[in-house]
């Protein structure tokens, strides 16, 4: 939510502490990979890291003013495939930006996890989009670094800088330095379930504009291990204001570090060319700031002044003060879990005539005689290993769609076990029972659609509403990717999207899954239904299974990506917490 | 006077709105949810969020019970006098009565909003509740119906086994 830019012509908007982001704030630590991983003896092989990113020297590529650079983090697969993890926010007219926004990264002791990062001059048009939004290939690159997780860990100071490069296909071989350096600094996070509501308001600021009045906001930076200072946020623009007030702003400890971890407070005056004056700063524990709110006193700012090859700080008149100081507790995933929160899987199969004839080897479905498990089998093993370590009694309902029964029409959502009133199957092994003898049972038809099974998964997640028992359903699709009515599915997840329900789309085979990824909204627009209703946000995550095949690790890490942000913004957004 | 229920509106944000499909909205926009021509309410002016103002506040609007649509109005104030409208959103009834939801759940919704021209123009987001009240049982049959002609059928399809 919110636009991208820290500081742009129109939205001289808030960054990294807004409310928008403090409800939807999942950017922490997977704590539900942790758990699977330890469960399985992982403990102490893996590490979660916070990432942040400054440059320094970058290539002006705008005429009248600087770049506007904006960071994206990729991960490089052994295939040298790059597959985007993130991106920053826009900071305007500069050529040393420091960004605000952090990104979380699972470290695996045992893996090389290659790292590119690409720099880019994002255009004035574009600063009204939000990050994710902005499409790459429209916008100019100013460089690319590459380097290996483990290399920024094993600095003595946790961060790297490198020389940024030209992008890899130029064959003009770059002068180290001529595209400015990248430095990437990291932390282990800190788990923490503690947020704290700042709000906070200064009087009597100093002029800094000769005929214009200030126009101030705030930002808040913490020191890394290293001793450089890092921003975590900053407030909106104020404008004409001498003793502004900002709207709330919210500090998770685990942005912070700890509650005696001193911050810098430093108050601007914006200026539209990038170049803030600084009007005062203070330093401060959030400690010091609840003590300053209890007593409700306020605190001068100081201003660095050059005396002689020093700098001394001579004290201001102008004082900051903190009106609002309230603590409270973030609830985890796994907080939800440990409140008896049930979490229920579904699981839906596509038995449409696309797969291939099962008969034959080359079917996505050929039962093998030899006992080896097929694409979708497999699929079932391994997903619904992961899986079921959530689910509290393993019993799930299993349907097949895109099938036409002995001497019937075809069902686009069936009962995978063959009976007519219930849906039920036991376990893992239900379901691969289940799934062989339902193969022997239907031809294999179309069109492929997964509207009626989604809706079918909505009603049994809405009847579950009225039960005092806290609950919440994932429905695993598992397809081969080709899907006939678009709209249709798009429309019965925007329904789904008020309920308290995920949808998992595993992929099989090698077929093209552009559809898919639409449907996966965090790559693209929110998915809107023909009636103009938009989901209120994102419950379908997608994932390739070719891509995780190999390695326990890196399934659990792509399966369960999602699934706790998606299940956290639920229960957050309703104010529902986990039971005592 | 006529029948009616009680509902609870939170009007969280908008998001992209945009003048004459090109200029991003600066300031002063604010929200009306419109349940028929004498139930209706208003939100405070957004002064900080440009074209992505957040408001986060609560309005209660009464809903008489033959009316199936809920319309919000997002404008904007341009002078003391003069509000441009940006978009509306038409929320149908049935989206957020049905019958096997709750008393008092809350549903968080979002809908794209059209202009004068029916043209898109931006997202609105809200939450949206049904204050609990006698008149909530006769709610339900009329949007029962309704919730079964978008449900799907189940066909179970039956076989020997």
């Amino acid at each position: 939510m919110g636009n991208c830019c820290s500081d742009g012509p129109g939205g001289q908007s808030a960054v990294g502490g807004t409310s928008a982001a403090h409800r939807n704030q999942t950017g922490g630590p997977n704590d539900a990979v942790d758990c699977f991983l330890k469960s399985r003896g992982y403990r102490g092989l893996f590490s979660q890291i916070e990432l942040s990113l400054s440059a320094s020297n970058l290539r002006d590529r705008d005429v009248l003013s600087k770049s506007d650079p904006m960071a994206v983090i990729y991960a490089k697969g052994k295939d040298g495939a790059l597959q985007e993890l993130g991106r920053t926010e826009v900071v305007l007219n500069s050529l040393n930006p420091q960004w605000i926004t952090k990104h979380n990264i699972t470290y695996y002791f045992e893996v090389v996890q290659m790292l590119v990062f690409r720099l880019y001059d994002v255009d004035t048009p574009f600063h009204d989009l939000e990050v994710k939004m902005i499409k790459l290939d429209e916008q100019q690159i100013l460089g690319e670094a590459t380097c290996a997780l483990s290399e920024i860990i094993t600095k003595s100071n946790r961060s790297l800088t490198i020389d940024l490069k030209r992008i890899e296909d130029s064959t003009r071989p770059s002068q180290p330095g001529k595209f400015g350096q990248l430095t990437i600094c990291a932390e282990e996070c800190v788990s923490s379930k503690i947020s704290t509501e700042l709000v906070l308001r200064c009087l009597d600021l100093e002029y800094k504009d000769l005929f214009a009045r200030n126009d101030p906001f705030l930002t808040i930076s913490k020191y890394l291990e290293s001793g450089i200072t890092s921003p975590i946020c900053k407030t909106e623009v104020l404008k004409n204001d001498q003793s502004p007030a900002w709207k709330p702003v919210f500090l998770n400890i685990q942005q912070v570090g700890s509650k005696d971890t001193p911050l810098i407070i430093e108050c601007f005056n914006f200026n539209s060319n990038g170049k803030h004056d600084l009007i005062g700063k203070v330093e401060k524990s959030l400690a010091d700031l609840e003590k300053l709110h209890s007593m409700g006193s306020g605190v001068h700012l100081y201003s660095p002044t050059p005396v002689g090859n020093n700098y001394e700080n001579k004290v201001l008149k102008s004082q900051l003060f903190v009106d609002t100081f309230s603590e409270s507790v973030q609830y985890t995933f796994l907080d939800y879990l440990a409140g008896r929160c049930e979490l229920n899987f579904m699981v839906a199969i596509d038995f449409t005539a696309s797969n291939g004839n099962p008969r034959l080897p080359d079917s996505l479905h050929y039962i093998d005689p030899t006992g080896r498990p097929n694409a979708y089998q497999k699929a079932i093993l391994d997903v619904g290993e992961v899986l079921q370590f959530y689910d509290s009694d393993k019993k799930f309902p299993a349907w097949g769609f895109g099938a036409r029964p002995i001497d019937g029409p075809v069902s686009h959502c069936f009962n995978l076990n063959g009976s007519s009133t219930y849906c039920e199957v036991e376990g893992i092994r239900g379901i691969m029972m289940a799934y062989t003898s339902a193969l022997y049972n239907v031809s294999l038809a179309g069109p492929t659609l997964f509207g009626p099974v989604i809706s079918e998964a909505s009603l049994i997640a809405s009847q579950s509403l009225g039960n005092k028992q806290q609950k919440y359903y994932v429905l695993l699709i598992i397809t081969d990717g080709v899907i006939t009515d678009l709209q249709e599915t798009k429309d019965a997840l925007v329904k789904a999207s008020d309920l308290p329900l995920s949808i998992l789309i595993v992929g099989v085979g090698g077929a093209d899954y552009k559809e898919m990824e639409i449907l996966d909204a965090d790559k693209g627009e929110r998915l809107e239904s023909t009636t103009g209703r938009v989901a209120s946000r994102d419950i379908v995550q997608f994932v390739p299974f070719r891509d995780v095949e190999n390695g326990e690790v890196s399934i659990v890490q792509s399966l369960l990506a999602e699934l706790p942000s998606q299940f956290l913004t639920y229960m957050r957004t309703r104010d529902i917490h986990p039971a005592s | 006077m006529e029948e009616s229920y009680s509902l609870e509106i939170t009007i969280i944000s908008c998001e992209g709105l945009r003048i004459n499909r090109k200029k991003p909205v600066k300031r002063n926009t604010f929200v009306t949810v419109q349940t028929d021509s004498q139930n209706f309410n208003t939100t405070k002016l957004d002064m900080t969020g440009g074209s992505y103002p957040a408001w986060n506040e609560k309005l209660d609007v009464q809903m008489p019970m033959h009316v199936h649509f809920l319309n919000i109005d997002v404008q904007c104030k341009v002078s003391a006098s003069t509000d441009r409208f940006i978009g509306r959103a038409r929320i149908p009834v049935s989206d957020f009565t049905g019958p096997y939801f709750p008393e008092n759940y809350l549903h968080i919704l979002s809908y794209r909003l059209r202009d004068d021209n029916m043209e898109r123009n931006g997202i609105i987001n809200f939450s949206i509740r049904i204050k609990a009240s006698g008149a909530r049982r006769r709610i339900t049959p009329m949007a029962a119906s309704k919730v079964s002609n978008y449900g799907m059928v189940t066909g179970v399809p039956v076989w020997n086994s």
